[in-house]
């Protein structure tokens, strides 16, 4: 980097040097400023999205036994799967980064990880529900993050949230 | 075993305190470490600079030339009068240590640098642009001006530093915001170091050639050519305005009784 | 829905041993999401280089498993439950440097 001392010019400085200035912190600050309007939008829907279809689907069992329980009565069955990838928005990973140099809890993620988890489950449990299927035991849940090409936000950061369970269809009905 | 299908209570994966509160907290006290260290470091680049003197950086910098550097060529005639014309003004200057040389940057951008070791460069756009030897002189004073106050390895140290900070503590989108913002801030106290790299070109001129006529013209020629400029331009450049420097440098021959009229020597490679 | 307020068994088998299920509920889940800071990136850079246990990181991690364990218990409380069964870890990092952790399982009550 070359930082040498220049004889002032102004029509170097009036373009090139202020523009580069402007672009330099107004285009983060624009881009921090919309992704956090459109992201909370995004984000109420969402979740408004999510409680009305849990209120849908309430009352079908959705649990994580290991094994079935006795009193089951299971004629066929098959395995279910629910997935989503949601990405990090600007925002979130640059509060994500200043949190990474005093540490704690990130607080903006955990909506994020809310949201992704109980969509994936939705799906897992819609899908055995379409499916004509009763119940869905032995529930697993795995995250992992989509891999970055390069470290530097080049490359898509996301989180996919994977819910996936054994569905059963029941001789008798339960609960 | 029976089954009875009940949802928990919302809100508790997820804490409810509204995200800018956090946004903001984490932004103002970074901020704010941020310039805490900032200024420590730049406390330390000045105590660096103590223990530097300008006999070790000219034997350190003897010969260096940036690699980035596109001179021109054939090598210009003018190239053989700068470099005879900086020698005759450092001549006034009693206690320099440098040798100083010139170069010619292939650029048209009139521009003119000052770097370590004693190296000044000046840029084909500025020999274009100026209309006699004493608007060069000026410009070559200004610069040796910066080597008085050490200006050039200040900035070097701290955009070194600074960045190097930056980038290893942050990851990238951070670092561009904190040293953009540094920068900025810095400002005010670049326009200060050319404030006095004016005041010393100025003197330097006035015992090379007796008077001071003409030395700023090449400011009122820019002043000219560029009438508005809004506050915020002005605030934010490195340099203060032209106009601004054309009055400074009236007010400083006024103050020093210095003639503003004489002779104006014309450059060796004019007329051709 | 009454709010059980009783201190809560969880259990990574599939009954708490010996007391019968009996009723449940459904899945509950708790999570956090954790950065370390940069005091504990160094040390971590310095120990990849000579090797040894990563004291910052199982601090870090161990306290994200408590908290998620505790959101956790406090889901399936909310539920009137008064114990999780097939409790189940999972660990992944989101980001550079952030770390999510959560904890779920099966909220019943238990006789």
């Amino acid at each position: 980097m070359h930082t040498a001392l220049r004889f002032g010019l102004p029509e170097m400085e009036g373009s090139f040097e202020q523009l580069s200035l402007i672009v330099n912190i107004g285009l983060p600050i624009l881009l921090l400023v919309v992704a956090y309007l459109i992201g909370s939008v995004i984000e109420k829907r969402h979740f408004q999205s999510i409680r009305k279809r849990e209120d849908d689907v309430h009352g079908f069992p959705v649990v994580s036994f290991d094994t079935m329980p006795d009193d089951w009565n299971a004629s066929s069955s098959d395995m279910v799967t629910g997935s989503i990838v949601i990405s990090l928005d600007y925002f979130k990973r640059v509060i994500a980064g200043l949190r990474g140099l005093i540490g704690g809890r990130i607080k903006t993620y955990e909506p994020l990880l809310e949201r992704a988890r109980r969509e994936a489950l939705l799906r897992m449990t819609e899908s055995a529900r379409e499916q004509g299927y009763d119940a869905v035991f032995n529930v697993r849940l795995e995250t992992s993050r989509l891999a970055n090409a390069a470290r530097d936000g080049k490359g898509t950061a996301g989180v996919e949230m994977l819910a996936f369970g054994t569905a059963v269809k029941l001789a008798n009905r339960i609960g | 075993m029976k089954f009875i299908a009940r949802k928990p209570r919302e809100g508790i994966n997820v804490s409810d305190e509204h995200p800018l509160v956090e946004a903001v907290t984490l932004i103002v006290g970074l901020t704010a470490i941020f310039i805490v260290i900032a200024l420590a470091l730049i406390f330390i680049i000045e105590v660096a600079l103590f223990f530097v003197p300008e006999k070790t950086e000219a034997e350190l910098f003897s010969g260096w030339i940036p690699d980035d550097l596109v001179t021109v060529s054939p090598a210009d005639e003018r190239l053989e009068q700068t470099q005879r014309l900086v020698e005759r003004l450092a001549g006034h200057w009693a206690e320099t240590p440098y040798e100083f040389r010139v170069e010619i940057d292939d650029s048209d951008v009139a521009n003119a640098m000052a770097l370590p070791g004693g190296l000044i460069i000046v840029t084909k756009g500025l020999l274009d642009q100026v209309e006699s030897e004493n608007e060069l002189a000026f410009v070559l004073g200004h610069e040796l001006g910066h080597f008085r106050n050490r200006d050039h390895l200040r900035a070097l140290g701290r955009g070194l530093v600074l960045s190097l900070f930056f980038s290893v503590i942050t990851g990238k989108d951070v670092a561009n915001l904190g040293i953009s913002a540094t920068d900025i801030a810095l400002r005010g106290f670049s326009r200060e170091q050319e404030k006095k790299a004016d005041a010393f070109g100025l003197a330097i001129v006035h015992s090379e050639y007796g008077h001071v006529n003409e030395a700023a013209r090449l400011f009122e020629r820019w002043d000219a050519a560029d009438k508005n400029t809004l506050a915020i331009v002005a605030y934010l450049s490195t340099h203060p305005q032209p106009g601004d420097r054309v009055e400074r440098l009236r007010a400083l021959a006024e103050r020093d009784g210095w003639r503003t009229d004489g002779q104006v020597t014309a450059l060796g490679w004019q007329g051709r | 829905m009454n709010i059980s307020s009783s201190p809560i068994v969880i259990s990574n088998t599939e009954t708490i041993p010996g007391r019968k299920i009996v009723e449940f509920y459904g899945v509950v889940t708790g999570n956090t999401v954790r950065a370390k800071h940069v005091g504990r990136d160094i040390m971590a850079g310095l120990k990849n280089i000579v090797g040894g246990e990563l004291k910052g990181y199982t601090e870090l991690l161990q306290d994200s498993r408590n908290e998620a364990t505790e959101r956790m218990i406090q889901q399936a409380q909310s539920m009137g439950a008064n114990a999780v069964v097939n409790v189940r870890f999972a660990t992944s990092s989101i980001s550079q440097g952030a770390a999510e952790l959560f904890a779920y399982g099966t909220a019943v009550r238990v006789a």
